[in-house]
């Protein structure tokens, strides 16, 4: 039985700890399954990165032991992991492309619709940053929904609340952080 | 802070999405905003940017990357220093020189390099292949390396490998190798698209045996042998293997002792799959020519049976301990063992692709292949062929229909590997199998040098009466012991009935881990049987033996002794057993143990003194509802042992508000949510709410009645755990006496 499964077990009993000792071994699985695709695929070959967060649960899950409890938890420790990997990742990319100073984006002459993905996850990455201030829960969603393309079931499971208040948080969180970052220009 | 305003907007913002047709939508707008200006402008700034929002948003979040990116931004984040920069700066290398050489065109990319097909302009004008290292690495002593095998890679001509010409360092400072330019597919394809047969593969796998016996003769070993090192082009008509990448893999292994798991992941020369065991161990210095000819196994095992004995998936799902001891322990299926494990469709497309129906394709390899193929990926290197040009006899012998070297192993022979792959499982085995055979057992042995010991303090001490006590307890731990750990060995035998019958004959056992997971399995399936004096016995041992383990384990051991006790009949066990279980955790400011040791203790009314002992727990329990952002899982539980407290400290009203709050709850759990009907329904009879009461009794007595009809079950934390159930049971009983007896409630 792997780490992870005995983790969400513990969790399942209601253990308060559990759920800390989740991000790190999150980060593992996620590592090992790239490595191993790496090995396996030619590296032009593309991936959502929301099909590894899957691919890692299917391989969890495959015992049938797991819940929709388990489930919950083990996606948003995912979609925080792969908030940073993605982040970081990008950030890298920027740094490159830019001549290697922290230089600030420019976003003024692109239509922001058409963002390049790296560029876009650093700007939503500002903005989730001031969300998180002002409106914790709807931050969770968001890096639930964007990071780790959780459905709003998942979502909701995950936070207690109404699939409708998943929706309506991610629906207004869209339209709030788009205009926050046009604000930005 | 969100003000309300804002609020207001996105309620009006959410609402209007779900019209469709813009005179709706205006119509809503204008009825929702009434005069508010601001309010209005707020919406319509949503709505403007809304349509531009959701393409910003793509569903499912973030676009595609390709894989290798994001392999390496999850390996970067985890600390791993990968060069992503080089590498896009390497994608713009098309044109330039390295070296003295121009590079042409990009050709492929391994796990280790990428390389270009390039010119060579002095001293011979001539294409070549350039192979540059990915990793970063100490290029220099790559390269000193490199020379230093040099002459003896100048000293292999063979027409089934590719030379060597020259290594170097690129201006960006990593090395690269040059080599004769070899156009071809690597030899599993080749074999796949032209469908050859068995025997054709075979032939094929001679030639690159033969290639590798040339350089080891020469002295060089290959040690990164895998598909993808091994060529085949088309000469004259004739299909030629040419085995590539000569000399790169030592000159790149100084890497391979740096220790740290990280850096070994990422430096694995080899391809796990077609690693040798000795390779992964990774000491480094000590892999001879025996390491290629494990890898020539592999080779061939793929070549026939479709994949390599253990895949690099598997092999890295495991972490890279795991990795090794797969390689080193775990032995291979026969391959004509693994085709026939294959799944139909799969089954007839490999047939195909050799060009055979699949029952005579497993017939060819059972037998003599399956055993060459074997004696070529022993894991002890001394048993393998002893050369390249060996195993290809072996292969020639079996072409011929001549006897082959290779031979079933022995029974011995296989013992001895039973042991290497089950070593725990073996240790039990062997102290059973020397009990037996021995007479006095291993574990009286120990017992006798034990009291040889105890004598001598004993004796010192002039304690002979105490020594006699001492010693019938020594023996009698040390047959425990024994018993145990033969159970142990029968549970993992899945023989749970001769288990129980070893673990009946444990008297008084000494606290071990051990002994533990023995009567902990041994109690659970008692009483997943209703047998509760057998469980109770189990579990009366367990506790004991639970003295090793943290406090965890045990309060999940008192969850299920308490239950057992009382389905038994044992009150008066089950009150000592609660006098202990509360002595032990008093004083706790654990709400979880809290709360759990009063689930454990209240399962029947209790006197006041015990009452009084708990309510400091019971505060410890309640103050964490508290605090905010705790489990709501937890937290239902919880309102389960507050609501059992309160109930029995004679606190009617406060039961039923806990009981309610349990209700609220929105995580499903069925035994969780009858079981607080069921004490809602004695707090409401106790307030004189009777016909409440009989609906509330009723509501929690149906899921418990239909889950012990169905048959009790282990279960799970969302379901319910058997001792979940147990205890739901309980109380529904004593809400029956109480309820339904009463003279006011006519049944």
């Amino acid at each position: 039985m792997s780490d992870i499964t005995l983790v969400l077990e513990a969790i399942n009993r209601g253990e308060s700890q559990a759920s800390e000792k989740l991000l790190p071994l999150v980060y593992n699985e996620l590592r090992n399954l790239a490595s191993a695709r790496m090995l396996h695929e030619s590296a032009g070959h593309t991936l959502q990165p929301t099909a590894l967060v899957h691919e890692a649960w299917l391989r969890l899950a495959g015992d049938g032991k797991q819940n929709w409890k388990g489930r919950a938890y083990f996606f948003a420790a995912a979609a925080e992991a792969m908030r940073r990997i993605l982040v970081e990742h990008a950030r890298r990319k920027t740094r490159l492309k830019h001549g290697g100073g922290q230089q600030r984006l420019n976003v003024e002459d692109l239509q922001l619709a058409e963002t390049p993905p790296d560029e876009k996850i650093l700007l939503v990455e500002d903005a989730l940053e001031q969300l998180e201030r002002s409106n914790p829960e709807r931050a969770r969603v968001v890096v639930m929904k964007f990071f780790a393309g959780m459905t709003n079931k998942e979502v909701a499971d995950m936070l207690d609340i109404g699939e409708r208040s998943v929706d309506r948080h991610w629906v207004c969180a869209k339209a709030w952080l788009f205009q926050k970052l046009q604000d930005a220009q | 802070m969100i003000d309300t305003l804002t609020e207001r907007a996105e309620d009006i913002y959410y609402s209007v999405l779900e019209m469709k047709s813009p005179d709706a939508r205006r119509s809503f707008l204008d009825r929702a905003c009434g005069g508010d200006a601001v309010l209005r402008s707020m919406v319509e700034k949503l709505l403007a940017s809304q349509s531009d929002a959701e393409k910003f948003f793509q569903e499912g979040g973030v676009a595609r990357l390709p894989v290798g990116q994001l392999s390496q931004s999850v390996a970067d984040t985890l600390g791993l220093a990968e060069n992503v920069e080089a590498q896009a700066r390497e994608d713009e290398a098309i044109g330039k020189i390295v070296g003295h050489y121009k590079l042409l065109q990009r050709i492929g990319e391994g796990g280790c390099g990428i390389v270009y097909m390039a010119e060579q302009e002095k001293p011979v004008r001539r294409r070549v292949a350039l192979k540059i290292i990915k990793l970063g690495m100490d290029t220099k002593g790559v390269v000193a390396r490199f020379e230093a095998e040099r002459q003896a890679l100048a000293l292999m001509d063979h027409p089934n490998i590719a030379r060597v010409l020259d290594a170097g360092a690129t201006e960006s400072g990593r090395p690269f190798f040059v080599m004769e330019l070899v156009r071809g597919v690597k030899i599993t394809e080749y074999c796949d698209q032209n469908e050859l047969d068995t025997r054709q593969r075979l032939r094929l796998f001679i030639l690159v045996c033969q290639a590798i016996q040339h350089a080891h003769q020469k002295g060089i070993i290959h040690r990164d042998i895998k598909p993808s090192n091994i060529l085949v082009t088309i000469i004259d008509g004739q299909p030629v293997p040419k085995v590539i990448d000569f000399g790169i893999a030592k000159a790149i292994e100084g890497r391979l002792t740096d220790n740290t798991i990280f850096t070994a992941y990422e430096q694995f020369i080899g391809t796990p799959a077609y690693m040798s065991p000795e390779q992964a161990v990774m000491s480094g210095v000590d892999v001879d020519t025996r390491s290629d000819i494990y890898s020539l196994g592999v080779l061939l095992y793929e070549l026939l049976a479709g994949r390599p004995p253990f895949e690099t998936r598997e092999l890295m799902e495991s972490g890279i301990d795991g990795l090794r001891r797969t390689l080193q322990e775990r032995e291979p299926q026969r391959p004509s063992a693994m085709v026939t494990t294959m799944q139909g469709s799969a089954l007839t497309l490999l047939a195909r692709s050799r060009h055979a129906d699949p029952l005579k394709l497993i017939s060819l390899l059972r037998g003599d292949l399956d055993w060459i193929v074997i004696r070529a990926l022993e894991k002890d290197r001394a048993r393998r062929y002893e050369t390249a040009n060996g195993l290809a006899m072996d292969v020639q012998r079996f072409l011929d229909n001549e006897p082959v070297v290779a031979r079933p192993p022995s029974r011995y022979y296989r013992l001895q590997k039973l042991v290497r792959r089950n070593k725990v499982t073996f240790i039990a085995g062997a102290i059973v199998a020397l009990a037996m055979i021995g007479g006095l057992g291993m574990a009286t042995w120990f017992w006798h040098q034990e009291r040889e010991e105890r004598k001598r303090a004993v004796v010192a001490e002039h304690m002979a009466m105490a020594a006699e006590q001492q010693q019938a307890r020594l023996r009698m731990e040390a047959e425990d012991g024994e018993f145990i750990a033969k159970a142990a060995f029968l549970i993992s035998q899945n023989r749970i009935i001769e288990a129980d019958d070893l673990a009946g004959k444990v008297s008084a056992t000494k606290p071990s881990l051990e002994a533990e997971s023995v009567l902990r399995t041994l109690g659970k399936w008692h009483a997943l049987n209703g047998h509760w004096t057998q469980a109770a016995m189990r579990f009366g041992l367990l506790l004991h033996a639970d003295q090793m383990d943290d406090s965890w384990a045990i309060t999940d051991d008192l969850l299920m002794a308490g239950p057992i006790l009382i389905e038994r009949g044992d009150m008066q066990g089950y009150e000592q057993f609660r006098r202990a279980a509360i002595a032990h955790y008093t004083g706790t400011t654990d709400p979880i143990f809290g709360e759990r040791t009063l689930k454990i203790s209240l399962l029947s009314p209790a006197d006041a003194q015990m009452m009084k002992s708990l309510e400091p727990l019971s505060e410890v329990a309640a103050s964490s509802l508290e605090k905010p952002g705790s489990n709501p899982v937890m937290e239902s539980w919880r309102c389960i042992s507050l609501g059992i407290m309160a109930y029995r400290q004679g606190n009617h009203p406060a039961a039923r508000t806990w009981c309610q709050k349990c209700l609220s709850y929105s995580e499903y759990n069925p035994v969780r949510i009858a079981t607080a009907h069921i004490i809602q329904a004695m707090a409401c009879y106790r307030l004189g709410e009777v016909e409440k009461a009989i609906s509330e009794l009723e509501a929690g007595r149906k899921p418990v009645e239909s889950e012990f009809a169905r048959g009790l079950e282990e279960g799970n934390g969302s379901a319910g755990f058997w001792y979940d159930w147990l205890f739901a049971r309980i109380l529904l009983r004593e809400a029956e006496a109480l309820i339904e007896k009463s003279p006011s409630v006519e049944k």
